[in-house]
């Protein structure tokens, strides 16, 4: 199957996937004076507005149960949403970023998009220790079912990728696509519970929450690492499935145009 | 395999190359085009129905007009396109030279360009480890080689892009008329290096407008144009063919 050819091909480069990676960190640390503080600072600046935004003029409901702040609960939704955001945004660019190595060498192209998320994912551990500290000082309690964010992260990443392959092979044909993303990535952040929990969705759209994959995962984080029990098994179970069959069109799409990536960059 | 094909590096059978020239490149054009049902694509052929084979240590000039199609041989030959119809078949280990420094980063320093570079190029970890003070020598760069390398010249970068690509150990050398740039200095010590990769047994694809450089480097020359073969064979022959089609030069 192409996704295992893939894999081996991946594996077999995986010298030059770090040598992106780093690449693509590397840079950011050294283009400006605050260097890696930006993807702490962009965050907590988004999270302190937004929390004033919505709980203290809007006053979203948070979980009933519980007493967690709305800024907390808009964090642990926040990062990862940024997470994929920008994974997507970035990786919509990263072969038309890539022309002058496109059009002369040849190494699996899959490289490009995947090094982009795996810079995204640098940066989102950076920021995660903001929330690490942040839950510390509102006393949060956690329990063991915090443990899940390793599958569901494993499912957001699946997702992402899938995206991202379609929407960096399209790109390439079509600049307009960038465009196109962040425009759907702003529409896409109301249709997901992240400013709002999910149980304030009214039943006869709950439908539509369920087959955003997105949705299923950000309530679910919340849900884990909040202290508020498992996950619902069998949403991510369909969080999953989605994810996979994105990632096999998007990969199956991908390769299809990489033949002539290097005739239309 | 026959034993005729086993010192053959490089075949190209019958390859032709099109390129799908899109007229539009947003939706904004594309759209209305799709309803008024224009053509969206138009064709451009850029080699045309071209055989020809390489044998191993051979150094192989290609000389031709613009645009007849010489940059698309050495990018069928590295892999980066696939031809339209036909076959091109490459053994080996190739090291593409076709442009200064694609894949650097400004900025990043020369010494965290030559791993990425080498990584890119197919190096592991350790046998950039293993050539980085060779490397670092030949290009002649030890005191920039920890500054960024938006900060070198042109010639510097070029250096830096030969001294790698020529660290690969290549079995394919790809040249597409870089040794213009540089001093007459490191270009001699390019074409010393070039000529020690000939006697080692490296195949060498060199592009170049210079017919004396062509005559004195190449054992076998591919003039092309109007995207066919013209002429192939020895040096002085084919390019006597070349000038005599293009009096002007």
């Amino acid at each position: 199957m192409e996704i295992f050819k893939e894999i081996k091909a991946v594996i077999k480069w995986h010298e030059l996937l770090w040598q992106m990676v780093s690449r693509e960190v590397k840079a950011r640390y050294k283009q400006s004076i605050l260097g890696y503080f930006w993807v702490i600072l962009n965050p907590l600046a988004q999270m302190l507005v937004m929390s004033f935004a919505f709980s203290i003029i809007l006053r979203i409901p948070t979980n009933a149960a519980s007493n967690i702040p709305y800024s907390v609960f808009l964090f642990v939704a926040l990062l990862p949403w940024n997470l994929f955001a920008n994974s997507l945004s970035s990786a919509c660019g990263s072969l038309v970023g890539s022309a002058s190595l496109i059009t002369k060498v040849y190494f699996p192209r899959t490289i490009l998009v995947i090094s982009t998320i795996i810079a995204k994912i640098v940066d989102f551990l950076f920021a995660l220790i903001v929330l690490i500290i942040y839950m510390i000082a509102f006393h949060i309690s956690i329990n063991t079912n915090i443990l899940w964010i390793f599958p569901i992260f494993f499912i957001q990443q699946i997702f992402t990728l899938g995206l991202s392959l379609f929407f960096a092979a399209s790109n390439l044909l079509y600049r307009d696509i960038q465009y196109l993303i962040s425009l759907i990535l702003t529409l896409w952040l109301y249709l997901t519970p992240v400013i709002y929990p999910a149980d304030i969705v009214p039943a006869r759209y709950k439908i539509f929450f369920q087959l955003n994959p997105m949705a299923i995962i950000i309530n679910a984080y919340r849900q884990t690492v909040l202290g508020g029990g498992p996950p619902n098994y069998f949403s991510l179970l369909i969080a999953l499935i989605v994810s996979l069959i994105v990632l096999l069109l998007g990969l199956s799409y991908f390769k299809s145009r990489e033949k002539i990536f290097a005739d239309n960059i | 395999m026959n034993n005729k094909d086993t010192n053959t590096i490089i075949k190209f059978d019958h390859v032709t190359k099109d390129f799908s020239l899109q007229t539009q490149k947003t939706f904004k054009e594309f759209l209305p085009a799709l309803f008024m049902g224009e053509k969206t694509v138009n064709k451009f052929t850029a080699l045309s129905d071209i055989s020809f084979e390489i044998q191993k240590g051979e150094c192989i000039g290609i000389i031709g007009p613009n645009g007849s199609g010489k940059s698309t041989i050495l990018k069928l030959v590295a892999g980066v396109m696939s031809p339209t119809l036909g076959k091109v078949t490459v053994h080996g280990k190739i090291s593409p030279l076709i442009e200064l420094g694609a894949g650097m980063h400004p900025e990043l320093s020369g010494r965290e360009n030559i791993y990425l570079n080498g990584a890119i190029l197919g190096l592991k970890r350790k046998q950039i480890d293993e050539c980085f003070q060779s490397i670092v020598d030949f290009s002649e760069l030890q005191e920039f080689i920890d500054q960024p390398i938006k900060h070198y010249s042109s010639g510097m970068y070029m250096r830096l892009a030969f001294s790698i690509a020529v660290h690969v150990n290549p079995e394919i050398l790809i040249v597409d008329e870089i040794l213009t740039v540089g001093d007459t200095e490191f270009q001699a010590k390019c074409f010393a290096k070039m000529e020690e990769f000939k006697k080692k047994g490296v195949t060498i694809l060199f592009v170049s407008h210079s017919m004396e450089t062509i005559k004195s480097f190449c054992t076998k020359v591919i003039y092309i144009n109007q995207h066919k073969i013209q002429s192939i064979g020895n040096p002085h022959q084919v390019t006597q063919k070349y000038k005599a089609d293009s009096p002007l030069s």
